[in-house]
Parts: C-alpha cells; sequence; structure tokens
C-alpha cells in the first residue's frame, strides 16, 4: 500500500460527502420555492385550500391572466419600470457609497470620528420613523408620483449599509499599493480610481446585487410614492390581484410572482460571473 | 480584458438608464395637457373593479372632453397606507374611495371639500337619506355613498341541506344560530361558522339586535365591559364545544376569502359582506348562499345597510366642480351604472338600482336579491365611526384572541378591551 | 504584518516640501467624495430624524397640526401599555434565534463552498435564490402552508401548524429570516476569497494542517467580515418588519406572538394615526440598537483584526 492512496482516498470522500450534504440541505432549502412554482399552476380552489405540493392539473391560464399585466398596463411597461428603478438604483450606490466609502476609510479629514459614527447610526434608523418627513420634502419638491423619490436617495448614499460594507472592504486591502502609487506622484482621485477602485470590486458587485434585488422587491416604497399606473412596478401590481373587500385573484399572483422573479435570477447569474471574474482577476494575490 | 468590458457595459447602462429616467420623470410634468383639466381618482378594488371603472371612466372623459381621469388603484390594505402618507403630506387625490372607518377621521382632519359647496353638480335626491347621512360628519357631507352593502351569513349550501340541519332565514335570533352551529358539529363533525368572537362587525350587530350600538351620537363607546363579557362568553362557549371554529383556524383570517374557515373547507358558515361573499363561489363548487344575520331574542333585527364605500373630494383640489361631476357620473349616469353593475356594491342611487337588478350576472344577482328581500325590514345605519375605531378594530380581533387561546377569560379580555378604546376615543 | 514597514520607507522617499501639500489637499478631496453623502445625510437623514424626534413630544394624527404633550408618549409608553412591552419580549427573543442562526448557516455555507473545486457558481446561486424572493405575499402564502397544520413541516415532524400557534409562530417567522441567509453568505464568501494565498502558503510551509491554518488564518483575516455581518444582522433583527408582517397577514398574531417592535409601531402610526406615539417608539428603539451596537464595537476591538490596522 503506497501513502499516495491512502491520503488521496479520504479526500475524495470528504468531497462526496461535502457535496451530498449541499444536495440535501439545498432540497429541503428550496423546496419552499418548489411550493411557489407548482402553485403557480394550480386550480383557483387549490391555491389557498389544498396542502398538497402538486397541483391536480396544470392551470396554465393563471400564467395568461398575469401576462394581460394588471389595469390596462402591459406586463412588459411594469416590467421597465421595474428594471429602470432597479437599475438606477444600482448605479446610485455603487457611485456614491463607494465615493464616501474611500473618504471614510482611506482619507482623513476633520469630524472623521463623529461622522463615521453618525452614518453608522443612520443604519440604525428604523425607516418607519422618517417616512412621513421624507415624503412631506419629496411632495414639497414636487416629486412625487416620478421615481426621483426612489433613485435619488440612492445618488446621494442614504444607505448606510452599503457604504459600511465597502469601507470594511477598503480597509482589509494592503496599503501598499495606494503607498506606491502616491509615491508615483498619484493624487487621491487617481489612487481612488485607478487603484482602489479595481480591487473593490468584489463589494462594488455585492452592492450592485443587493441592491438591484432589495429594490426590486421594496414594495412600501414604491407603493408611497408611485400613483399613476403607468408607472407601477411589477412588485406593485402583485398587490392588485389581492384585496379583502372583493374577490381575490391568487393564482394570477403566483403566477406573476414567478414572472417578477425571473430577471432578479437572470440578474444574479449574470453577475454572478462578475463575481468571480472580479474576484479571480482582483489583484489581490500581488 | 474583462475590466475593459465592464467599463464599457458600466457606461453604456448608466446612458441607458439616465435617458429612461428622464423621459420617464419628463411625463409626469404635464399636469395640464393641453389645457386639460387632469382630476386624480383613487380606489381599491381587484382587477375586476380596475377594468370597469377604466370603461365607466373613459366614457366620463368622451363625455367632458375637457377633463382627463388619472386612475390608480391598489388591494384595500395598500391603499389605505398610501392614502394616509398622501393625505397627511399635503397630496391628497381630488377624488378618492373612502371606507366607513375613514370618514371621521379624513373630515375632521381637514382633507375632505364640503360636497355641499357643489351640489348643483353633484346630485344626491336618489339616495336614501339614511344612507346618504352616513356621509356627514358633524352636519357637512363630506362624503357620497357609492355603493351599498350589508352583513350576511354566507354558508355552504350542500353541508347545511345534508345535514338536515333547518336552513337560516330571516328572524332567526343568535339562540337560534348557536343551536344551528351546534347541531352542525354533531352531524357534520365540522364547526358549523368561524368564531365571530373576533369580529367588531358581528359583535355590532349582535348589540344593535339588543337596541344598542358600538358608539353613542358624541363619539363615545356604546357600551359597557358586561356587553363584551356575555358577546365573548356566548362565543368562547361555542368555540369551547367545537361549535365554531377554533382559534388556529380563525387566526388564519387575513382579509381575503380564501383564508377564512369556511374558503379552507374548515368550518361551514362564515359571517361577512356580503360582495367579498362572491369569492366563496370559486372555492366552494357546490356553492354558498347568502342568509340574513341573526336578529335579537325580541326579533330586532342588528344589521344595516351599510355605504360599501364612499366617494369624497380631497380639501386642497383646484378643480372641484370636475371632481363633484364626476361623482355625479360614477353614481347618477345610467350608462356607467351598466359597466359598473355591482362591482362596487348594489348602486345607491334607487332609479337606478331598480333598473339594473334585471341586468345583474351570477353572484351580483345573488347579492341584489338578498338585499332586495331585507329591504325595508332594516333600521339606519349608525352614522360613521369616530376616528379611533380604525385602530379598534384591530386591538378588538387581538384582545378576543387573548381569550380564543386561553390566556384571559372573557371579562378581562373585555374589561382591557374598554379600557384601551376609551384611552383610544378620547384622544 | 509588513504594514507599518512600508509607510516608513515612503517617508524616507518622499521629499518634505511636496509632503505637506497632500495633506490639505487630502482634506479638500475627502469632502468632494464626501459631497453626495454629506447632502443625502442633511435632507433626507438628519432633518426627517429631527421631525420625527419633535412629533414623538406631540400628539400628532397625520391630519391635524401637532400637538405638544411633552413626555406623554414616553411615559405612556414604559408605563401604561402592556402591548408595548409584549413587543419588546418578542423583539428580544427574535433577536436572540434569528441572528446566530442566520450567520451559523451562511458561515458553515460559505465555507463548505470555499473548500470546493466543482459547482462552487450552482451551489452558490443554489443557495442564495430563496433571498431573491424578500418576504412577498406569495412567500409568504407559501410559508403559511408549509407551516399550517397538515402543511409540510406538520407531515414530517408532527408538531402540527407552526403559524397558528402562539408558541410556535414567532419561530416560523425567525426562519423565514434565516432561510434567505444569501447576503451574509456572500458576504462571507467575498471575505474569505479576499484572504490572500500566500498567508495559507507561509501555514503550509509553517506545517500548519487545515485545522490550525483555519485558526490562525482563516478566522482572524475573516472576523472584520463576521463583525460587518454580525453588526448588520443585529441591527436588522430589531428592525425586522417584513417577515412577521408576511407570515401573519399584518396582524402579529396568533395572539400578538410575532407582533414585534417596528409592527407596532407601524401599527400605531399608520393603523392608529398616533404618529407621535410612534415616532416616540422609533427613537428609543433607534437608543437601544445604538446601545447595542456600540457594545459590539466595544469588544470588537478584541477580536477584530484589520490588514491595515497600522496606521491607526
Amino acid at each position: 500500500m503506497t501513502t499516495t492512496a491512502v491520503t488521496r482516498k479520504p479526500v475524495r470522500w470528504g468531497r462526496i460527502a461535502l457535496h451530498l450534504g449541499c444536495l440535501a440541505a439545498l432540497l429541503v432549502m428550496l423546496y419552499p420555492l418548489a411550493w411557489l412554482l407548482a402553485t403557480s399552476l394550480k386550480p383557483a380552489d387549490e391555491v389557498i385550500a389544498s396542502l398538497d405540493l402538486l397541483p391536480s392539473h396544470l392551470e396554465w391560464s393563471n400564467y395568461e391572466t398575469a401576462m394581460d399585466g394588471v389595469n390596462d398596463v402591459s406586463i412588459w411597461r411594469l416590467l421597465s419600470n421595474s428594471l429602470l428603478i432597479a437599475g438606477g438604483a444600482v448605479l446610485g450606490n455603487v457611485i456614491s457609497c463607494s465615493l464616501a466609502a474611500y473618504a471614510f476609510a482611506r482619507l482623513r479629514f476633520r469630524f472623521r470620528g463623529p461622522l463615521f459614527a453618525f452614518m453608522i447610526a443612520t443604519i440604525m434608523l428604523p425607516h418607519h420613523a422618517v417616512l412621513i418627513p421624507q415624503y412631506i420634502i419629496f411632495n414639497q419638491l414636487g416629486l412625487v408620483n416620478t421615481y426621483w423619490p426612489l433613485i435619488l436617495p440612492k445618488f446621494l448614499a442614504t444607505e448606510a449599509f452599503f457604504v459600511f460594507l465597502i469601507v470594511q472592504f477598503m480597509r482589509g486591502l494592503p496599503r501598499e499599493l495606494e503607498e506606491a502609487a502616491r509615491i508615483d506622484g498619484c493624487g487621491p482621485f487617481r489612487s481612488f480610481f485607478q487603484v482602489v477602485l479595481p480591487l473593490t470590486r468584489p463589494a462594488l458587485i455585492t452592492t450592485a446585487i443587493f441592491t438591484f434585488i432589495w429594490t426590486w422587491n421594496d414594495f412600501f416604497t414604491q407603493l408611497i410614492y408611485l400613483f399613476d399606473p403607468e408607472k407601477f412596478t411589477l412588485t406593485l401590481a402583485l398587490r392588485s390581484f389581492v384585496d379583502a373587500s372583493s374577490q381575490s385573484s391568487f393564482g394570477p399572483m403566483f403566477a406573476m410572482s414567478v414572472i417578477a422573479l425571473l430577471p432578479i435570477v437572470l440578474f444574479f447569474l449574470a453577475f454572478q460571473r462578475f463575481l468571480v471574474e472580479g474576484m479571480a482577476s482582483s489583484g489581490l494575490k500581488g | 480584458m474583462p475590466g475593459h468590458r465592464t467599463k464599457g457595459f458600466c457606461a453604456s447602462a448608466a446612458a441607458l438608464v439616465l435617458c429612461a429616467l428622464l423621459a420617464g420623470c419628463g411625463g409626469s410634468g404635464e399636469s395640464v395637457g393641453g389645457g386639460k383639466v387632469v382630476l386624480r381618482y383613487t380606489w381599491w378594488g381587484n382587477p375586476d373593479r380596475a377594468e370597469r371603472t377604466e370603461q365607466a371612466v373613459a366614457l366620463f372623459e368622451k363625455q367632458h372632453p375637457d377633463i382627463r381621469v388619472q386612475t390608480s388603484f391598489s388591494g384595500y390594505d395598500a391603499y389605505k397606507q398610501k392614502l394616509a402618507v398622501q393625505a397627511s403630506g399635503g397630496d391628497a387625490p381630488d377624488v378618492m374611495q373612502l371606507d366607513y372607518r375613514q370618514i371621521d377621521q379624513y373630515a375632521s382632519g381637514g382633507v375632505l371639500f364640503d360636497l355641499a359647496k357643489q351640489k348643483t353638480v353633484l346630485r344626491t335626491s336618489e339616495i336614501d337619506p339614511g344612507l346618504l347621512d352616513t356621509g356627514r360628519v358633524d352636519g357637512v357631507q363630506y362624503a357620497v355613498p357609492q355603493g351599498r352593502g350589508t352583513e350576511t351569513v354566507v354558508y355552504d349550501v350542500k353541508a347545511w341541506k345534508d345535514s338536515g340541519v333547518p336552513l337560516p332565514k330571516w328572524g332567526w335570533t343568535w339562540d337560534d344560530w348557536a343551536e344551528a352551529v351546534r347541531a352542525l358539529k354533531e352531524r357534520t363533525g365540522k364547526p358549523g361558522a368561524t368564531d365571530p368572537g373576533q369580529s367588531e362587525d358581528s359583535f355590532e350587530v349582535w348589540l344593535r339586535g339588543q337596541g344598542k350600538s358600538l358608539y353613542t351620537e358624541d363619539g363615545g363607546l356604546g357600551f359597557t365591559a358586561v356587553d363584551l363579557t356575555r358577546w365573548w362568553t356566548f362565543t368562547d362557549k361555542l368555540r369551547r364545544a367545537g361549535a365554531v371554529s377554533s382559534a388556529e383556524q380563525t387566526t388564519q383570517i387575513d382579509g381575503t376569502v380564501e383564508n377564512t374557515p369556511l374558503g379552507r373547507g374548515t368550518a361551514l358558515s362564515d359571517t361577512n359582506w356580503d360582495a367579498p361573499a362572491s369569492g366563496y363561489l370559486a372555492i366552494i363548487p357546490s356553492g354558498v348562499a347568502l342568509a340574513p344575520m341573526p336578529s335579537g331574542a325580541d326579533g330586532t333585527p342588528g344589521q344595516y345597510f351599510k355605504p360599501s364605500m364612499f366617494l369624497g373630494v380631497g380639501a386642497s383640489t383646484s378643480h372641484p366642480k370636475a371632481a363633484a361631476q364626476l361623482i355625479d357620473f360614477l353614481i347618477n349616469d345610467d350608462e356607467a351604472a351598466k359597466i359598473l353593475g355591482a362591482t362596487r356594491g348594489i348602486p345607491v342611487n334607487e332609479t337606478i338600482r331598480k333598473e339594473t337588478a334585471p341586468l345583474l350576472k351570477d353572484f351580483d344577482r345573488t347579492v341584489s336579491d338578498y338585499q332586495a328581500s331585507l329591504e325595508g325590514k332594516l333600521k339606519d345605519p349608525p352614522q360613521a365611526p369616530p376616528s379611533g375605531d380604525n385602530a379598534l378594530q384591530t386591538t378588538f380581533q387581538r384582545d378576543y384572541d387573548q381569550v380564543s387561546y386561553e390566556r384571559m377569560s372573557p371579562r378581562e379580555a373585555a374589561e382591557n378591551y374598554v379600557t384601551e378604546a376609551k384611552a383610544e376615543l378620547r384622544s | 504584518m509588513t504594514t507599518t514597514a512600508i509607510p516608513a520607507e515612503s517617508k524616507r522617499a518622499t521629499p518634505p516640501a511636496p509632503k505637506r501639500r497632500p495633506k490639505r489637499e487630502r482634506e479638500g478631496a475627502a469632502w468632494v467624495f464626501l459631497s453626495p453623502w454629506v447632502l443625502g445625510a442633511v435632507v433626507l437623514t438628519l432633518l426627517p430624524m429631527a421631525v420625527s424626534l419633535y412629533l414623538s413630544f406631540t400628539d400628532y394624527n397625520l391630519f391635524d397640526p401637532p400637538r405638544w404633550v411633552g413626555l406623554r408618549n414616553y411615559t405612556q409608553m414604559f408605563t401604561e401599555d402592556p402591548r408595548y412591552w409584549r413587543s419588546v419580549v418578542t423583539t428580544l427573543t427574535y433577536v436572540v434565534i434569528a441572528v446566530p442562526l442566520q450567520l451559523a448557516l451562511a458561515l458553515v455555507v460559505a465555507l463548505a463552498l470555499k473548500s470546493m473545486r466543482r459547482g462552487k457558481a450552482f451551489y452558490r446561486s443554489a443557495f442564495y435564490a430563496p433571498s431573491l424572493l424578500g418576504a412577498s405575499m406569495s412567500i409568504a402564502l407559501v410559508w403559511r402552508a408549509v407551516f399550517n397544520d397538515g402543511g409540510t413541516v406538520d407531515n414530517l415532524l408532527g408538531t402540527g401548524g407552526w403559524v397558528n400557534k402562539p408558541g410556535w409562530a414567532l419561530l416560523a417567522v425567525a426562519l423565514l429570516t434565516v432561510w434567505q441567509f444569501g447576503a451574509p453568505m456572500v458576504i462571507f464568501l467575498a471575505g474569505l476569497q479576499q484572504i490572500p494565498a500566500e498567508l495559507y502558503e507561509a501555514a503550509a510551509v509553517d506545517g500548519a494542517g487545515k485545522w490550525r491554518q483555519f485558526l490562525s488564518v482563516t478566522v482572524p483575516m475573516l472576523s472584520p467580515v463576521l463583525f460587518f455581518n454580525l453588526v448588520l444582522q443585529t441591527i436588522q433583527a430589531f428592525q425586522v418588519f417584513t417577515p412577521a408582517f408576511a407570515v401573519s397577514a399584518g396582524k402579529g398574531g396568533p395572539a400578538d406572538s410575532t407582533l414585534v417592535y417596528t409592527m407596532y409601531l407601524y401599527d400605531r402610526g399608520f393603523v392608529a394615526s398616533h404618529m407621535g406615539y410612534a415616532s416616540a417608539m422609533a427613537w428609543v428603539l433607534l437608543l437601544v440598537i445604538g446601545i447595542v451596537t456600540v457594545v459590539l464595537f466595544r469588544t470588537s476591538r478584541s477580536w477584530v483584526f484589520y490588514a491595515s490596522e497600522g496606521d491607526r
């Protein structure tokens, strides 16, 4: 018996066990998703009352109803509205949060400590508390029933969560590269754009993914600020199927939930690649 | 190089988003499209109601080429939140659909316009005076009822017939009702009804059957802890006997008919408003029927015709006349009535109600017949509930949860509720 | 680490005259970088916060002008409102259940994925999938079905329904949060990815085994990310709203068992129209979270390790 055989075997078994474990965990994790999919194909009398996973027959009309859109607004319109808001939010957060994060992580300025503490404190702010004052401000600015209240805050780095996230990543970066850049005569701007930002790409992509998903699903803000059905989003339209005072259409709602899920899934899958690429090519090793 | 691709991608994405933003936001600027008056009209409802409303609004726009109506709707809970934020931000829509429970608060908060100022445009002579009065607060007509509904015992016809328990009929009392649900439990094994203890609406019907009311004229509490203790003891006994739904089933009620015990197939009847009851048809294929609510021991009816919704005008509107025209159209126009059917409850305009009744189809017809059978038998509706009622409806259900989960006695919970209610109504 | 050596070297290498100018430039540059944040902080955060602080001392029903009542909202909250205290207990219970469970799960999965050679991208996407859903109405209905009498959990474990029993409902809510552990998982993964491979190589050269490498390289290098996740998840858990709202259909039931703090706040503010009271509740919550965060930051000094610590 050779030593190589002995050492290789346990490693392989370990890998198989790892994969089996992960697959088992996935089965549990994805079960509710399967339920969601199955329910979107259930006939009306089974949607709520039935406790079986599988529908008695496939009710494709749920999807037909969902594809008709809501209130004379086509599903494509709803979809592009959602994309517009989520895309704007991603852009805003990535730009504004990385700028602020760089200042907090690397630059020296007066009141840095207190301002940083304040920034952290804003993460703790329950947003219901500032909802009404914020609404009044946007109303005064004449921006209610536009997308600005949903996007502008992102360009102003109000989501301190992401500033903090990027600060943490930047702090983890070795300073050597920047020091080297400074010796080469780089000012803070060039050093930010050319040295720090490329290295921070994993955090930026993480920010983009989270922003996209959270903005996409953020029902409450959209509800408050959007008025005109032409401007409604998929998330908002979903709620139109369920109304306490009359008959609800749960089947189509589930179908539309599945449809609304597709863009986020695609976005996530697309940026997964960038995430991997970003990590692999970030010059951390050098 | 991958880096370049990313940069290019980001730049073009950025350009795209910015363009779209400018285009999207530019659109909203034109609130006066070609000298037209633009009205914002909001309501709650489902897609069916939305479709019919859009059609009616299109007709209105055709009749009034100088007015453009911008409509918006969402489900009831979402709508309530949105309207509250809009109203407090001084941004109430020109025409809004309102619930009975909202009127007092919105009127006393100065959100609503005094409709008497537009009475030449907005005609109300065809509306039953008792019903019309429900839209008055402190003597001012702030809102006009748009549809009418009443409470009902909606039941699974086949199950009741098969069990041999006598079907409910006009004039049955709460004792008859209790006997029926007990018998149903005995013969079918299923609870005969949803536990009505959690419903402030059912309690009100019971209370009115005894000649009392939820609220006094001046907005105080119209009953005592003793009354409430009696009601909750009554329902709690039935629950313990399994004659009405268990706490575990009752707690799943979320406002939709699908999640009521009847909708889930775990009880044989439900107390609900008549219009939403249509939702049961899709889930109980063997059919449901509507019966009157039980009355007091001496036959005093507790249920009443309640405005299922109101229309009001925002106090800050710059086009009160156009807004009044729209409301008048929705309530009094023949063509509009044909389009709307009973989607907002049975019409309040008496002439229109009589004209459209034969035209109604399916469940609309059932509701219309049910209401016709009660015509002239019910007492006038109470005035709009005071603003605190909004919160109390939830409190009522929460306090009863403590009873049905057997954490408090009916007396303790009732005393709690009365204390909370008094505090709420004072502030 | 060698971080301290390099600045020392650069000091020697840079001539003294240009060295002073960058300092002033940097102060100016910092404010340029900060300007969007400052604008947002003043207009969209500080101003609304000041308004809500003012409102917390008033009786404000959203419609009539606010009426000054001094500390009444606060005294009423602490002394006359049993439901308030129930919501406090519910929220603390939720924090204690959800945060450790979610972080542990996210870390274990991230570590498992890290040691994987094949299928990493697949697993990562699959484990993230539930987090794409948020707590929409449809997912709430799925949750209620799975955790109902006769639902999947009941069939497997024989526990009966969870969502309709006061002792169990909060656990079902917490599991919805735990289930969506994608965000902390991705942050852990990104953190793991940032650990330079040489550190492992160096450790291996020194003769450290896998476990030893984990303890002496992974744990300290991952500690800032762990800390970040801990702080964030704790703050979010204190503010939990959507899962509880969705699973209980906005009621906080059964028997108030899922009526968490922000839900009660929302209930008071937007359903009952007591905005002053709700604002006061928000400020108390803010203070409590603040204290908890400060405590976490204090303890972090003893266990969080920053690579660029040298210049602090």
